[in-house]
């Protein structure tokens, strides 16, 4: 009896240790969002697109956080005799090309001698035009760590000026950057400018005495382009080769040995001018987009955008989508916002979010354009080639309000051009570390405003969050269905029903995986192919592999009916797969993760096997099965892709639609956008999965 | 019969499906005889099964190593350590060969021994093959070893599982249909981890430290004493932290395997005696009515006379081969003071880089206390509450010493993760599966994000990595954490279900 005693202290002790115990208040706030996650979830995705929409409003005044950069302090010293001299070369060049037609590198000469008079050392260098490769994975490597020496033809080649002017104050161990790109054969009249004002900064540049950080002056050969000289220069600049190319037998300019270097680049700066503006001011506008979404440190456009602003009297612009401007939907969002930031105002009078709707459209067209460039993934300019070795670069273009012959305004624009360029140096050249104050992830809403990621990840996350809570509310909905539905099987483990699941999304993971890497082979295929051959080759060979995919027990979803899974744990498991995917994303390149969020989301969320739908004949799951085709549907990528556009304004039916699909993944590729990763490895796994569970024979 | 277990306790509230793998098998247990012949089958071909996939994680291996250069993967701060690199080793034995301290230049922290073994290996290369090609094969045949023995240990446990079972009065059939062959699942878990594999591929060192490891555990298992002492002594030769794991073997040696409470088996006893007619099941030897089991002092001694055999080899043999540069003094200054000391702060999964990174220098030697006895303060407490489990025990000192070490890699998760499937049987009903899992696959591909964003991108800082390498920390303390709970939990099913049967009995 004594020890029945004992046993039953026992057992009231563990009953009281284990199974009912009050859980703490995280738990109950986590059990009760799961419990409610419908709700939750349709609040949260709403709040996350209204925070979105709200992001033009919480866009804050640029400021320049670098004390050392102080723009615009110092009084320019450039004189007309600078700007006469950028005046000199601009006809020298244009007699030059009046005489001579298409030369070889007869113009590069005449700049070297111009650039070599002005106490600069000056050397050529020949870059190879390079042709679309693809490197799916070099993403994540470094730069230049897959440079491949491939045979060299010498009927195609560029070559490049470069000229440095030594900073008296300097050990040479810093350096700043200034590129023109100019086509040497057929360069137009707008483009000379943009040597003028470059050579007039440099002759006074060789001249000052404050300059601490080398000068170097890039006149790239943008034959083939404006990135891929830049890219060549910069890849040679870097990482030498010691290896002697057959390039150099090619012409009679002799380029071996004479690669000059200047230390780490704080900073780089191209400039381009071309065609006239439509108004009468000249316009400067600013590109800053990099390759993933990556920006250049905020304060470098905001001393240019100072400079160009209140000293220069520049009108400085960012890109912006157009067609947004005259929607009308924008203007109805925007009024509303203004209406209550007024109520706010009149409530409490230091609420000021509110902001003129003109304003606020404006805001969106230009945050739009920011979206699309940084989800793209494909640089705007030259600048993009500097991102990849950590400089901060951006491109300014200046439009002229003046014809190319008028003379006396063709002086003062150097004269202005040339003195934004040297406040901007002054400024990069007071530096002591390199640019780090301010922002590198912030999205523009104008020239002076920005969205720092502390705000724009708010809308994101708003609109994830719902993810994780659905997908433990499945979980626990599918694991009690299952329970019931099997409590004699052999396979009951409590916790780990969702293995099955777990397999078949990793297979799709894993095909996904395959179709990603797939155009790689298929480049490799011999003979010629137009880009809508080679589309319709990776459709067919994807869909062969979806196939057998399926047809292989275990793995398929299809064959779901045999394993007894529940579509509810499959659901969760995609969800969460989406999740990680999407956050992971969200890291390497914001835009695209939130682009693509407002695509996956609802569709996730909605994704709900059809057939009951069907069975039931109820409005409203009809319309939720009619919603979730319709997301589905629009999910697919090519569709997306044929969407937007037939927003644009090109419409694209059938096979041509494949072609333009494949280029543009083709772009996407060879600018080893982290965005193709994304598509291929996230996007289209999950969008098959909510195939799967669309059509689950449940 | 008394321990027949009547279907109604089907509808009683068990929660634990530890249990109703017991009551499912005794359903079944009435087919069973017709049953033999295919269940043979059904043996060969999961036998069959399990080769096969063992076998084709080695050619998935062999592909990858076929191509190490595009995957970069041994200089990947994740996969190699200071401690593991073998870019480091083969620094190390240029060094030697240049009639220099392999420890010169604070490049090599390895063992003298290792360096006499992989060395060589480094140097030769087979013409038109990718470099460091025996290296990998090296590795992939430790990994390969290193899942035989896992699947011996897991035999064994299996085999231990079962027998507690039935004495327990839980499991009639001499056939153990519904308990899950927890060796090969082990042994599969450790062939197919992306952990393994890469740090397999990346050319760390760390699958032989695991090897070494398992070797200990395995001559434990198999009482083969001199083997335990000698996979023990390597180990701690080579990473140090494998000291901890004396404890376990230890006790494996001295009490035998895991086994539920001794209080159980007790519990069980008393009743069959209560009941004079019920008919002696087992033909183990009787337990004695106390509450201890009896340790086998002489097996122990046993091992800790080899322990110092073995450890007087290594230590002469270390001596010798640097002889000429400063001996064991200097050995241990440059491993076990390197590992202690923490003197390289380059980034890793683990979380000491950035602290000590930011630690003011005149704390430091007393955060490095700090730091380090946290270890040894766990060791005590969890060797008292699961010294009836020294195989899961080991686990968890394995596992801990995963998160607290100085530099970790992922080659030490791979290694408690797999010993952590060699307790499916138990651990059938841990919470959490599923968000541990998502945790680890998120972190880790969110750790080569966050490096990229850092190093090459220049946009991210250290925080970015430390806090991803936060991250880590927590789901593995996460992990931890629960499989213990759900150990003991199990524990506490078990004696419920005991409990509830004797109720049943008398009733």
């Amino acid at each position: 009896m004594a020890a029945d005693n004992r046993y039953e202290e026992e057992e009231v002790r563990t009953d009281d240790g284990s199974p009912i115990t009050k859980p703490r208040p995280i738990v109950r706030l986590g059990i009760f969002l799961v419990a409610h996650s419908p709700v939750f979830s349709v609040v949260f995705s709403a709040a996350g697109v209204l925070a979105l929409l709200l992001l033009p409003l919480l866009a804050k005044n640029t400021y320049i956080s670098e004390n050392a950069l102080m723009p615009g302090s110092a009084r320019s010293m450039l004189s007309n005799r600078d700007a006469s001299d950028g005046s000199k070369l601009v006809k020298d060049i244009k007699n030059f090309r009046l005489n001579h037609e298409g030369q070889g590198v007869e113009v590069q000469r005449l700049i070297g001698k111009y650039m070599s008079e002005m106490v600069a050392e000056v050397y050529y260098q020949k870059f190879q035009p390079e042709g679309n490769q693809f490197h799916p994975l070099h993403f994540f490597s470094g730069p230049a760590s897959y440079t491949l020496l491939r045979n060299v033809s010498c009927a195609s080649y560029g070559v490049n000026v470069v000229g440095i002017i030594r900073a008296p104050r300097g050990d040479g161990k810093e350096s700043i950057v200034l590129v023109t790109p100019y086509d040497f054969i057929n360069g137009g009249d707008y483009e000379d400018l943009s040597l003028g004002v470059v050579s007039s900064l440099f002759s006074l540049l060789s001249r000052v005495t404050w300059l601490s950080k080398d000068i170097i002056w890039l006149v790239a050969d943008s034959r083939y382009g404006d990135y891929r000289p830049v890219a060549a220069w910069l890849a040679e600049y870097h990482t030498p080769s010691f290896k002697v190319s057959d390039q150099l037998k090619c012409d009679e300019l002799n380029t071996a040995d004479n690669f000059r270097r200047a230390g780490t680049v704080a900073a780089a700066l191209v400039l381009k001018v071309d065609g006239r503006s439509e108004r009468f001011e000249d316009i400067l506008s600013i590109y800053a987009d990099a390759s993933n979404g990556q920006m250049p440190n905020l304060d470098l456009i905001n001393v240019v955008n100072y400079l160009a602003v209140h000293r220069q009297g520049f009108h400085v612009k960012v890109e912006k989508v157009v067609s947004l401007l005259s929607s009308s939907w924008l203007k109805i969002v925007g009024e509303i916002f203004e209406a209550v930031g007024k109520v706010a105002h009149t409530l409490n009078p230091d609420w000021k979010f509110g902001i003129p709707a003109a304003e606020y459209i404006e805001g969106s067209a230009t945050l739009a354009s920011s979206l699309y460039s940084q989800a793209f993934g494909i640089p705007t300019g030259p600048h993009g080639a500097f991102r990849d070795y950590q400089v901060d670069a951006i491109t300014l273009k200046i439009s002229p309000g003046f014809p190319p012959d008028s003379k006396a305004r063709q002086h003062d624009f150097f004269l202005r051009g040339s003195q934004l360029l040297e406040g901007t140096i002054r400024s990069v050249n007071n530096l002591l570390e390199k640019f780090h104050q301010s922002f590198f992830l912030y999205l523009l809403t104008s020239p002076s405003k920005f969205i720092s990621v502390g705000v724009y990840m708010i809308a994101f996350a708003l609109l994830v969050a719902s993810l994780p809570m659905v997908a433990a509310s499945l979980y626990v909905d599918g694991c009690k269905a299952l329970t019931k539905s099997t409590h004699n099987s052999a396979e009951n483990f409590k916790s780990w029903k969702w293995l099955d699941a777990a397999k078949q999304v990793f297979a799709l993971h894993l095909l996904g995986f395959i179709v990603t890497l797939l155009p790689y082979f298929i480049c490799q295929v011999p003979g010629q192919h137009s880009p809508r051959n080679r589309s319709i080759m990776w459709g067919t060979t994807s869909s062969l592999l979806l196939v057998t995919f399926v047809t292989i027990p275990g793995c398929s979803p299809f064959s779901s009916r045999l394993h007894g899974t529940n579509w509810a744990i499959l659901k969760s498991v995609t969800i969460s797969a989406a999740f990680i995917g999407l956050c992971l994303m969200s890291i390497i390149n914001f835009a695209t993760a939130e682009i693509g969020a407002l695509l996956l989301v609802p569709t996730c969320l909605l994704a709900q096997p059809i057939k009951p739908a069907l069975r039931s004949r109820r409005v409203k799951s009809l319309l939720g099965a009619f919603c979730s085709m319709v997301l589905v549907t629009i999910g697919f990528p090519v569709i997306f892709f044929a969407i937007t556009k037939g927003l644009v304004g090109e419409g694209l039916v059938g096979l041509s639609l494949g072609g333009e699909f494949w280029t543009w993944l083709e772009s996407l590729w060879a600018w080893k956008s982290a965005t193709y990763l994304y598509i291929g490895m996230v996007h289209l796994p999950c969008w098959l999965l909510c195939v799967c569970i669309l059509f689950h024979p449940s | 019969m008394g321990f027949v277990i009547k279907p109604n306790i089907n509808s009683s509230s068990f929660h634990l499906s530890g249990r109703s793998f017991f009551i499912r098998r005794r359903q079944k247990k009435k087919k069973k005889k017709t049953r033999r012949g295919e269940m043979a089958e059904d043996q060969k071909k999961k036998s069959c099964r399990f080769w096969i996939w063992a076998l084709s994680s080695v050619v998935f291996r062999l592909i990858l190593i076929s191509f190490p250069g595009n995957l970069n993967l041994s200089s990947r701060p994740e996969v190699s350590t200071p401690l593991t690199s073998i870019r480091r080793l083969a620094e190390g034995y240029w060094l030697k060969q240049a009639s220099m301290s392999p420890y010169a230049g604070s490049m090599y922290h390895g063992s003298p021994l290792l360096l006499s073994v992989l060395g060589p290996l480094t140097v030769q290369r087979i013409k038109g093959q990718p470099s460091h090609l025996l290296c990998s094969l090296v590795f992939v045949i430790a990994d390969i070893l290193s899942a035989m023995l896992l699947r011996g240990i897991g035999k064994k446990l299996q085999m231990a599982y079962g027998l507690n079972a039935r004495l327990l009065g839980l499991l009639k059939s001499s056939r153990d249909k519904g308990i899950l062959p927890c060796g090969d699942i082990a042994a599969l878990v450790y062939l197919w981890n992306p952990f393994t594999i890469v740090s397999c591929v990346g050319l760390s060192t760390s699958p032989i430290e695991n090897l070494a490891v398992i070797l200990a555990l395995f001559g434990a298992v198999t009482r083969r004493v001199p083997l335990a002492a000698f996979g023990l002594v390597i180990a701690t030769h080579l990473s140090l932290y494998p000291a901890t794991l004396t404890i376990p073997i230890v006790i494996i040696l001295g009490y035998g395997l895991d086994a539920p409470p001794i209080k159980l088996f007790l519990q069980t006893r008393s009743v069959e005696n209560e009941e004079s007619s019920t008919p002696t099941v087992s033909k183990q030897p009787k337990l004695k009515q106390t509450t201890r089991l009896p340790f086998l002092w002489k097996t122990v001694a046993h091992f800790l006379f080899w322990v110092l055999l073995w450890s007087l080899c290594v230590l002469v043999l270390c001596a010798f081969s640097l002889n000429k540069y400063g001996g064991l003094d200097e050995m241990f200054k440059r491993t076990y003071g390197f590992i202690l000391s923490i003197e390289d702060l380059s980034p890793n999964i683990g979380v000491f880089w950035y602290f000590f990174a930011e630690v003011f220098d005149f704390f430091r030697n007393f955060f490095l206390i700090v730091f380090h006895v946290n270890i040894l303060f766990m060791l005590l407490p969890l060797a008292i509450r699961l010294k009836h489990r020294p195989c899961f025990l080991a686990f968890i000192y394995l596992a801990i010493s995963s998160i607290l070490k100085s530099y970790p890699s992922v080659g030490d998760s791979s290694l408690y993760l797999s010993l952590w499937a060699l307790f499916v049987n138990e651990l059938v009903d841990m919470k959490f599966s599923f968000f541990l899992f998502c945790g680890y696959l998120g972190i880790s591909l969110l750790s080569p994000v966050m490096h990229n964003l850092w190093i090459w991108r220049g946009t991210g800082n250290a925080n970015f990595y430390f806090g991803n390498a936060i991250g880590y920390a927590c789901f593995q303390i996460v992990f931890v954490v629960e499989s213990v709970s759900a150990m003991l939990n199990h524990d506490r099913a078990l004696k419920r279900c005991i409990n509830t049967n004797h109720g049943e009995v008398k009733n």
